[in-house]
């Protein structure tokens, strides 16, 4: 009897080693205990895009901006109704915030809850670009056999410039636990290229940073420690005044209803280290679906509530930030709130919403 | 004199063990083998962290016993190539239950992590159900760290550990499966360090132990990944 449960204790510590260790399929322990892609492939992947893309990211044309501000979402958890994300956008681009900000988990892995996000980032897309591409374009330039000459430059050459439905609408998402499960970074990379990068945003002769973490795996692992310890990311030349960084794990736990941080000891400290290190003004942190806000050696750290229909079925006036950076560098924070109600996904087919499924 | 012995001994311990081995020393969940010694042993443990890279350091523990029930237990932590240096104490009572061990302890441990300026302090009270083939330890830990001038005090986590072994712990010779998320010289929240162990008894007073260790980070929530790998291999020396 004694034997038969040493036995079945070391069956089941096997049986999970093994779903720990071993690859397998769609439902299975792995899925349960860890993620198709391990962070390290994924910022591989996303280092070769930053590559080529780094500086396309950089807002650094915006001169003649004093002051701006971005709204910061988090765990969206997007299933049928993508309605949450809609009015976060809507309300955005309404009050003319610069750019979007996610704190991941913005789908529910299910490809089709992809799909859904995607609605939601066209519609969207298309609203931004008529408020803001469409009129540059018709005031500043002109178009003839398909390219684009910029009006203020005399004598006309041809500056190409990409067509106006292709400019891509700035929404900056990090990559959280649920969308790395079952194929889930396919999805998300296929749509967002990269889960670690950072961009600046010049204001006069100083640049606002924003840099985004990959913690999906509750850990930021080995290769994107490495990589911020060579300054990967980093352009010395700029003179940073703020800097804001994203990322999905938590550190700060905002109550014993919420799940403590993953990150392991040295990981957490280097992580709290570092963030001092880059005069961090404001680290924002998801997962957890729960406010908190404190200071921790000069950075302010905002955990974030979720903005999703099964944790706030009525909405509420507090579930995403808007950060307004003023002309002189500081920062102000506001609590915004999204109110929409889920609408079933019968309706929403109904609306020519969604694509009809069996 | 006594204690110049004892504490000769224990030096002598952990240069052998330092010159011969490389592995992590398991100290605090021994198991039960019908009898109450005063021990001290010695370790190495060696290993590679995704964060501080290769590392290799000592432990040194004491044990000692007051009677059948109660029980001190001291330890020292150098990790060398991680800068991380840490001491502990902690008090075990022993009582019976049915057939069940069962060892209440309270343990306070000090870590100063170096290169991240950080110290930390933790605060551990658990209960270890022990049988001849298995044990389950359940308890809560308390970890306050310090950066530079701002602390903060994690609210308090779930402490858990199973282990279970192939032979019945009164055996010479012994091998064990483990997980559980902490060590001798750490407390975790959600991550699990997965492990193997033995030990091998050369007479009644010395003991070689040892220990394989894997610690993956966030493997509780879909979210595992290579954190830290160990090696540990130490010896213990029991009198009355």
């Amino acid at each position: 009897m004694k034997k038969s449960i040493s036995y079945i204790l070391m069956a089941a510590a096997m049986l999970a080693a093994s779903g720990l260790f071993s690859s397998c399929e769609k439902v299975s322990p792995q899925g349960v205990l860890m993620g198709n892609t391990s962070v390290d492939d994924r910022v591989k992947q996303s280092m070769i895009y930053y590559a080529y893309h780094g500086e396309d990211l950089d807002w650094d044309l915006v001169d003649t901006i004093e002051e701006y501000s971005f709204l910061v979402g988090s765990d969206s958890h997007i299933t049928y109704d993508p309605g949450r994300l809609s009015e976060m956008l809507q309300l955005g681009i309404e009050y003319g915030d610069l750019f979007f900000c996610h704190l991941g988990d913005l789908a529910d892995t299910k490809p089709e809850y992809y799909y859904n996000t995607q609605i939601a980032l066209y519609n969207a897309a298309r609203t931004w670009r008529g408020k803001y591409i469409k009129p540059f374009i018709n005031e500043y330039y002109t178009a003839d056999d398909g390219m684009y000459y910029d009006k203020r430059i005399t004598p006309s050459t041809k500056n190409y410039l990409k067509p106006w439905d292709l400019w891509e609408l700035p929404f900056y998402p990090v990559v959280g636990n649920h969308d790395i499960t079952h194929n889930g970074w396919s999805l998300f990379c296929d749509q967002f290229n990269t889960s670690f990068y950072e961009f600046t945003v010049k204001v006069g002769e100083f640049y606002d940073r924003f840099i985004f973490l990959d913690s999906a795996n509750g850990t930021l692992g080995d290769f994107q420690t490495d990589e911020i310890d060579n300054n990967a990311l980093q352009n010395d030349d700029k003179v940073i005044r703020n800097t804001f960084t994203f990322t999905h794990t938590n550190i700060f736990r905002p109550s014993m209803n919420e799940f403590a941080s993953t990150y392991c000891r040295e990981e957490l400290y280097y992580l709290l280290n570092k963030l001092e290190e880059w005069n961090t003004t404001i680290a924002f942190w998801g997962h957890v679906h729960a406010w908190d806000d404190r200071m921790f050696n000069d950075v302010r750290h905002i955990t974030m509530p979720s903005m999703n229909f099964v944790d706030h079925p009525n909405g509420g006036d507090d579930l995403i930030v808007r950060i307004t950076v003023k002309k002189d560098g500081s920062c102000e924070m506001e609590r915004v709130g999204l109110h929409c109600k889920e609408q079933s996904r019968k309706d929403l087919e109904a609306m020519g919403y969604l694509v009809k499924t069996k | 004199m006594y204690i110049t012995q004892r504490l000769l001994l224990s030096l002598l311990l952990l240069a052998f063990a330092t010159g011969t081995a490389l592995a992590q020393y398991y100290s605090g969940d021994h198991t039960y083998d019908g009898e109450h010694q005063n021990e001290a042993s010695a370790s190495v443990i060696t290993g590679k962290n995704i964060i501080t890279g290769p590392s290799i350091g000592n432990t040194v523990h004491y044990k000692h016993y007051f009677n059948n029930h109660w029980s001190v237990d001291g330890g020292l932590n150098a990790q060398y190539t991680k800068q991380l240096y840490g001491f502990k104490a902690k008090g075990e009572y022993h009582f019976k239950v049915k057939s069940f061990h069962m060892f209440a302890s309270a343990e306070l441990l000090y870590n100063r992590y170096f290169k991240f300026k950080t110290n930390e302090i933790d605060g551990n009270i658990s209960i270890r159900f022990e049988r001849g083939y298995w044990d389950i330890t359940l308890g809560e830990s308390l970890i306050n760290y310090t950066i530079g001038r701002s602390g903060y005090t994690e609210l308090p986590t779930l402490t858990f550990g199973a282990h279970a072994t192939l032979r019945h712990r009164t055996n010479p010779w012994n091998v064990g499966l483990l997980f559980r998320n902490y060590d001798d010289f750490y407390y975790e929240n959600w991550n699990i360090n997965w492990g193997v162990d033995y030990y091998y008894r050369f007479n009644p007073q010395w003991k070689m132990f040892g220990e394989f260790n894997i610690r993956p980070a966030g493997s509780m929530s879909q979210l595992a990944s290579k954190y830290e790998t160990t090696f540990k291999v130490g010896l213990i020396y029991r009198w009355e």
